[in-house]
């Protein structure tokens, strides 16, 4: 169900990328599929996050003038990265999720914009204001999707969380006046 | 103990499977370098596909967009309708001169014995989307090889040289805009026939701004100059309006001026779009086959006549 959800939630942000740009320029600045496969990434399970990352960043470099497989490249390696971490630290908490995806959205450009320069391709866009806009447009847009997301959760998947954060036990508050007595 | 073994397993497979990912995304890429101005299977039916989500959002995305400028506009139609009507006095004159000249320009013609005029067919188009990545600015149009587009085919507006088809799938095409650094064209400062200010027009990543290389700096250019398509590059059929003059710094005669021009057509705001179905003259087998390489028939020819 929890894989179903995430498909679902690619095809919907990899569609959303192709048209929304046709509706207002601003939403350029906001990586939908990118989004998604830092959610991904961040469910622990690796090979499926890398997959999701090759998909998308093929899917979004199609219809794009830039090289056929950059996005993939870099959207592949952020997934690796995001799923490491995740793995060895606890990342399910919303307000830890929000530096992993401005970290995540910044390696994403900063690869993207290598591997251009790399094969001799110049970017349209000038890198410091680009990374700036889509950092604050990704990051905005990712902590409400992730809300949104989680929302949806299955029941397994809050269990599997509450277990990570069990209730703490209340230790009985002991009397000091009987402390002192023998 | 059983699913513990398999997630050791998945932690091992994973860095080979990223090893494998990233090799295929990296051939991808250099594939897609050196294959620019060919046919790129992958693009080609992804944009297919793309084609029947990003058409009807562009239909409804215009609609209201068109229906929110119709409020809008309301307001102002009775001093825009007086205007109008002025303007359509003027242009009944306008109309009138042409006639005449078209009637002298025929008679010139047929004195001349020259040829019919310009043959090219020319195909409206919608630009259904926009680049995907934030980094580039290409335009996705709603026709393709079945319509007759092929590669290179350049794309104007009402106001001038827009740029070129870079990718074409049976319904859509991409096209990729003059701006953009890669490109390149033989240009002129004023008209055909008129005018020696030869050189190359480049993008410069510049969303407004291209700049024209290697005009001789004896020549004089002036800022509100037009410059010109030549048809140099056999991309671009001449006579194309490219756009104005707006700053020269001014070479030598041995330096060559450093010309800034903004383009005519607005090519951030564009909704339609004509596709020139131009053919370029077929060039030289030995210009195709090797740079600055020499024809080897016509040096023996012009040896021949020597002797």
């Amino acid at each position: 169900m929890e894989n179903l959800k995430i498909t679902i939630a690619l095809i919907v942000a990899i569609v959303l990328q192709w048209t929304l740009r046709n509706v207002a320029e601003p939403f350029a600045y906001v990586d939908l599929p990118l989004i998604i496969v830092v959610y991904a990434a961040l469910q622990r399970n690796s090979i499926k996050a890398l997959f999701f990352g090759t998909f998308a960043g093929i899917a979004v470099d199609a219809l794009s003038g830039g090289l056929l497989g950059a996005n993939g490249f870099s959207k592949t390696l952020v997934a690796f990265v995001i799923s490491e971490i995740a793995r060895r630290v606890y990342l399910d908490n919303l307000l830890l999720r929000i530096p992993v995806i401005a970290s995540a959205c910044l390696l994403d450009d900063l690869v993207y914009f290598g591997m251009h320069r790399l094969l001799g391709q110049n970017l349209y866009n000038p890198l410091i204001i680009t990374m700036a806009y889509t950092l604050i447009g990704t990051t905005i847009a990712g902590t409400f999707i992730y809300l949104f997301l989680d929302s949806f959760s299955s029941s397994s998947l809050r269990r599997r969380k509450k277990d990570y954060f069990a209730p703490r036990r209340q230790t009985r508050r002991r009397n000091p006046i009987r402390l002192g007595r023998k | 103990m059983a699913l513990e073994r398999s997630q050791k397993e998945v932690w091992k497979l994973t860095p080979w499977l990223l090893i494998v990912l990233l090799l295929a995304n990296f051939i991808l890429m250099a594939y897609d370098a050196r294959a620019e101005n060919e046919e790129r299977v992958i693009r080609v039916w992804t944009q297919a596909a793309a084609n029947f989500i990003q058409s009807p959002v562009t239909t409804i995305g215009s609609a209201v967009t068109g229906y929110i400028n119709y409020l809008t506009n309301l307001r102002s139609a009775q001093s825009e309708n007086d205007k109008l009507k002025q303007k359509i006095q003027e242009l009944e004159v306008a109309v009138q001169e042409s006639k005449e000249l078209t009637v002298e320009n025929r008679r010139l013609k047929s004195l001349l014995e020259l040829k019919t005029d310009s043959e090219i067919k020319i195909i409206p188009a919608q630009v259904i989307g926009r680049d995907t990545s934030v980094w580039f600015n290409a335009a996705i149009v709603n026709r393709g090889s079945l319509d007759g587009v092929k590669l290179n085919m350049p794309i104007v507006v009402n106001g001038g040289l827009v740029g070129r088809v870079t990718a074409v799938s049976p319904l859509t095409a991409q096209i990729d805009l003059i701006t953009r650094d890669k490109s390149g064209l033989g240009a002129i400062v004023g008209e055909l026939g008129s005018s020696n200010a030869l050189g190359v027009v480049k993008g410069t990543g510049d969303k407004d701004v291209l700049e024209m290389h290697y005009v001789p700096g004896y020549e004089t250019v002036k800022v509100g100059d037009v410059v010109y398509t030549t048809g140099q590059g056999g991309v671009y059929p001449p006579g194309l309006k490219l756009g104005e003059v707006i700053e020269v710094r001014t070479g030598s005669a041995t330096v060559p001026h450093q010309i800034f021009i903004k383009p005519s057509a607005n090519l951030y705001s564009m909704q339609e779009v004509a596709i020139l179905l131009y053919t370029p003259p077929p060039r030289p087998k030995y210009e195709e086959a090797l740079p600055n390489a020499v024809n080897e028939e016509e040096k023996s020819e012009s040896l021949k006549e020597k002797k």
